[in-house]
């Protein structure tokens, strides 16, 4: 698979479990759709750990460090994989990696060369020491428990949207 | 384990079930929509290569499980979990009660874990005083109820969304609805405040990694991870069967497992979480501890049902069964239903008070077809049925009648002369044997099929 067919597959996949997708070219796109999801009166929680996201614009008036009071979560993820349209978040580097859980819309940026085509590529690189903690997160919280009525929405986030941001 | 022990009532339980109008449209509209959800997931991969490989690496596992065991509990433990090992349900409630004392815990948050069905774990928590709120939403709706999962997958699958929206009425006192998504939106508004307020999780782990010690576990709601991630106190309770040697071997049980269970490619989510906090970290419980349940496994890997222990819960065989469809699980009276339940009932909970639940099968192989780990399950089933009539757990009348039948089609007069016995003693029968009995006899034919061909 070439990359573009690496990175078109991860976004077909991601569109098919209920998400949303858009594909930037450089980070000048980014500000801009960011402020469009965000919309005018949420609450934002950004990590702000990596250099993508300590650079996107936001509403500093509406910015918390608290993820349990936040509407919106903006962040970078650590990975994609391709094959199933997974988002990865990992505990390295001080992440919270619950903060894209729970505020009820999460933004997720992935730059595209973090997308993997499968999941073996994915998971042969932990050998015997992973993080503390490994995330797959792959379309919104959803429930089918009352008469296998698809619900999307429970605990985790109701709205999830990708950006995939090529450099 | 006492001979005295009574037997499961699976007959009158089920002749019940089979009544319920209400009942039996629930378990048909849940039970198509698994099953061909689960055919359509299936297509879309080399679903034989899977198989054959899921299966060879859970044997692998099975036959070494006590050195896989050690390497998981050496490598969890230099990730900073502690590691408990309890012989049995009692052992393990009591380490699961000892830690939540020891942090002065009043509440905890549990995601869905059939282990802590097993073993009967809210029931002896709530009586030493300590508030559990289960949070998977199907899970939620059956505490409410004072129920026990029907179905291992989807507990609630027995109720429609009339009875759910009656008894959110009842028990939340909130507006009666009867959409969905409405019923959802309240379960979730009062479970956000209990998970932002408990100081302890409690989950199951649907694979532990023997080379990393690190648990996985698989959701779509979200509470799995908000039971593991928010409180700084996470238990696992998982039984000893659950290993799987490497994140390698991880992709092909993702590939397997939800496709299985519902149909999806993957559920929305799936952690693997090793160890607690770590220096550095914002993520994960402050206290990890594991619980490794045994309950007479290691007895049963040791022995001729092993390949039982390579199952992965996935639910399949209970959409796939032609019993489970009709009756549902609570008239399987034991904690796993449909035909992995009739096995490891009876292996877990012997045949004495199991062996009703043999008569839950018709042995039509179904099961076996769907199994993503190839468990074959009509071969325990009908060996598990030869057990029971060696250890004499058939009912006596059956036995002879049976013995009878063997001697008599074994002499062709005989045979015959039976035949028509049969015919003209049937309206005497009915008379002295209770129908239950009788019931398993088929009714003579007034003419003889030879008669009427002749």
């Amino acid at each position: 698979m070439t990359r573009d067919e690496t990175i078109d597959r991860f976004l077909e996949n991601v569109a098919a479990v209920a998400a949303e997708t858009a594909r930037v070219r450089g980070r000048a796109g980014v500000d801009r759709m960011i402020a469009d999801l965000i919309g005018g009166d949420s609450v934002v929680y950004c990590p702000r750990l990596t250099e993508l996201e300590r650079s996107i614009a936001l509403p500093e008036d509406r910015v918390t460090d608290d993820y349990t009071s936040a509407s919106v979560c903006v962040e970078e993820v650590f990975a994609g994989i391709a094959e199933t349209g997974s988002l990865v978040s990992t505990s390295a580097g001080g992440r919270a990696v619950q903060g894209g859980l729970v505020p009820q819309h999460h933004i997720a940026l992935i730059a595209t060369d973090r997308i993997v085509e499968t999941l073996d590529h994915f998971f042969s690189q932990w050998g015997d020491g992973p993080p503390t903690n490994i995330t797959l997160e792959t379309g919104p919280s959803r429930t089918a428990d009352i008469e296998l009525t698809l619900t999307i929405g429970v605990h985790g986030p109701g709205r999830l949207s990708v950006i995939a941001v090529e450099e | 384990m006492t001979p005295t022990v009574a037997p499961i009532d699976f007959r009158s339980n089920a002749a019940a079930a089979v009544q319920d109008s209400l009942l039996r449209a629930a378990l048909r509209n849940a039970t198509d929509t698994f099953a061909a959800k689960r055919a359509q997931a299936a297509a879309c991969v080399p679903l034989e290569e899977l198989r054959e490989a899921a299966s060879g690496i859970r044997s692998e596992v099975l036959g070494n499980l006590s050195s896989y065991l050690d390497r998981f509990i050496e490598r969890a433990s230099r990730a900073g979990a502690q590691v408990h090992r309890a012989a049995d349900s009692a052992a393990a409630r009591e380490t699961i009660f000892s830690i939540l004392k020891q942090h002065r815990v009043d509440k905890v948050v549990k995601a869905k874990s059939m282990v802590s069905e097993e073993i009967h774990l809210n029931d002896y928590l709530i009586a030493n005083g300590i508030r559990v709120v289960e949070t998977d939403l199907g899970e939620y709706i059956i505490q409410l109820a004072s129920e026990q999962p029907s179905h291992i997958i989807v507990p609630a699958i027995h109720k429609d969304r009339r009875q759910v929206g009656r008894l959110f009425a009842e028990k939340l006192s909130c507006e009666y609805s009867e959409d969905p998504a409405q019923l959802t939106k309240v379960a979730q508004q009062t479970l956000r405040r209990e998970f932002l307020s408990a100081a302890a999780g409690i989950s199951g782990a649907n694979f532990a990694v023997a080379e990393s010690g690190s648990v996985v576990l698989f959701t779509n709601e979200g509470n799995g991870r908000m039971c593991t991630t928010l409180p700084r106190l996470h238990i696992v309770v998982l039984s000893i069967e659950k290993i799987i040697p490497s994140l390698a071997d991880l992709p092909t049980f993702i590939r397997l497992l939800p496709r299985s269970a519902t149909g999806q490619a993957i559920t929305s989510y799936l952690s693997v979480i090793t160890g607690p906090r770590k220096l550095g970290d914002r993520t994960g419980a402050e206290e990890l501890h594991i619980v490794f349940v045994d309950n007479g496994r290691s007895s049963i890997v040791a022995g001729e049902y092993r390949d039982m222990l390579k199952c992965i819960r996935c639910g399949a065989c209970l959409n796939a069964c032609p019993v489970y469809r009709t009756v549902g699980g609570h008239v399987y009276g034991a904690t796993y239903p449909g035909p992995m339940g009739i096995i490891l009932s009876v292996l877990l909970e012997g045949m004495a008070k199991a062996h009703p639940l043999l008569d839950a099968t018709t042995l039509c192989g179904a099961c076996g077809e769907v199994c993503p780990v190839k468990v074959p399950l009509p071969d325990l089933l009908r060996r598990l049925r030869e057990r029971r009539v060696e250890e004499g757990f058939t009912p006596a009348i059956e036995r002879a009648g049976i013995a009878a039948f063997g001697r008599a089609a074994s002499l062709g007069g005989l045979f015959t002369l039976g035949r028509s016995m049969a015919r003209v003693l049937w309206p005497l029968m009915e008379k002295l044997i209770d129908p239950q009995t009788l019931g398993r006899l088929p009714k003579p034919a007034e003419r003889s099929f030879q008669r009427r061909v002749r």
